[in-house]
């Protein structure tokens, strides 16, 4: 299977969308004569050269991370370009996966039915979307927490390396939690005032000395 | 009421919508309302590149200097942001998406639950609520246009505030000025 992965992630090389799709593609490369581009959608000024992919490959892979609650804009600017392939005979079948930063993948839904309406406007035959929350803090976490994240992922790219679809268990089990349960939510609300979960910010903000800084509202200002 | 429309039209082809909005501005200027419109094509913003600078560098603000710091330096400002764009491809313009991407300066990165789901705190204590107005093509239908209302009330809630209306430049330029009186 020839695919051609888009990468919409606006941090390109240095994204958490990469790592995810690192797992996959290896995965996926695992069945004999399949073989795969990436391209970086950051990249914009090559929309040329992205269209030409997307028209070739017998399968395209669009990856992103939710920004302010559907595609980033770098996407969006690649869905504009295959405008002119609406419908058109022989486009390539599309699968989407979809990271955010919110632990709950409910937030990730209605770009997911987006997608769904976007593999139709194009004729595509669509495989899907893999949904996966809590994905800002991979490449900060250590090994042993994203383990079975990354074999899942995996997973996923070696069952679709091998059949040409996604495996539908496999999604379900990343999707999860869809929504935070009434426990969860309520350990949160007693943990808000700790800062605990305000850590991984915290650090950065003091790193770059702008902790005092951080409830700033410039724009109210003057 | 302080309004701030961003007009996400890409190009000249689209020109329907810039007349429509320059009519809807007349029109609630006479209603005595406050209108500033940005043609956002004719501003400079490069997109989002993820850094988080506008969070963990300079609070508040974009390490990026362009004119984006102009439309959210408005936006927080006004009562009502009405978004306005042609549909394509299903949803707003890659170029109106690109401007939204660049207001999160405007929301601060630490965790709130909001209706049992885990948003961002607020930054501001005010926050405009959010209305669109849409220009069909061809291969617009009823459910692109449901799903770009679902996610643009989402985007609503994750700035604190609410989708007041979506509607189509269909409707009448009276009926969008008295909707917008009614808010």
């Amino acid at each position: 299977m020839k695919l051609a992965v888009f990468n919409g992630s606006p941090r390109g090389r240095r994204s958490n969308t990469r790592i995810l799709l690192e797992h996959f593609l290896k995965g996926f490369s695992e069945t004999e004569g399949n073989s795969h581009e990436v391209y970086y959608l950051n990249l914009v000024k090559e929309q040329d050269q992205f269209k030409r992919a997307f028209t070739e490959a017998e399968c395209v892979l669009l990856a992103f991370p939710l920004y302010t609650d559907s595609m980033p804009g770098v996407v969006k600017c690649f869905i504009e370009s295959p405008e002119p392939f609406v419908s058109r005979k022989s486009n390539p079948d599309l699968g989407f996966i979809v990271q955010s930063g919110f632990p709950e993948a409910a937030h990730s839904r209605m770009v997911e039915r987006y997608n769904e309406k976007l593999a139709s406007r194009l004729g595509c035959c669509y495989l899907g979307t893999i949904v996966k929350g809590g994905a800002e803090e991979i490449q900060v976490q250590p090994p042993q927490m994203t383990a079975k994240l990354f074999t899942r992922f995996y997973k996923l790219g070696r069952v679709f390396g091998r059949d040409g679809s996604f495996d539908q268990s496999l999604i379900e089990q990343l999707a999860k939690p869809e929504r935070l349960s009434p426990i969860v939510l309520l350990l949160l609300q007693l943990l808000r005032p700790t800062g605990l979960l305000n850590f991984y910010w915290n650090r950065q903000l003091k790193k770059n000395g702008a902790y005092s800084r951080r409830f700033a509202a410039p724009y109210l200002e003057k | 009421m302080k309004i701030c429309i961003l007009n996400g039209n890409p190009g000249s082809s689209r020109n329907g919508l810039d007349c429509y909005l320059k009519e809807l501005s007349a029109a609630l200027e006479a209603e005595k309302h406050s209108v500033v419109q940005f043609a956002l094509k004719d501003l400079t913003i490069k997109y989002c590149t993820g850094c988080f600078g506008c969070w963990v560098r300079t609070p508040g603000e974009c390490v990026v200097k362009d004119d984006s710091a102009m439309v959210c330096r408005e936006l927080v400002r006004s009562d009502l942001a009405l978004y306005a764009s042609s549909v394509i491809m299903g949803f707003p313009s890659a170029l109106l998406k690109k401007v939204n991407d660049r207001l999160i300066p405007l929301i601060h990165p630490y965790l709130a639950i909001d209706r049992g789901e885990v948003h961002h705190r607020a930054r501001y204590d005010h926050y405009p609520q959010l209305a669109l107005i849409l220009k069909r093509q061809q291969d617009t239908d009823d459910e692109d246009m449901d799903i770009i209302s679902r996610i643009y009330e989402r985007t609503a809630l994750n700035m604190k505030s609410s989708l007041a209306f979506v509607r189509s430049t269909d409707t009448s330029i009276g009926e969008v000025v008295n909707e917008i009186s009614s808010i």
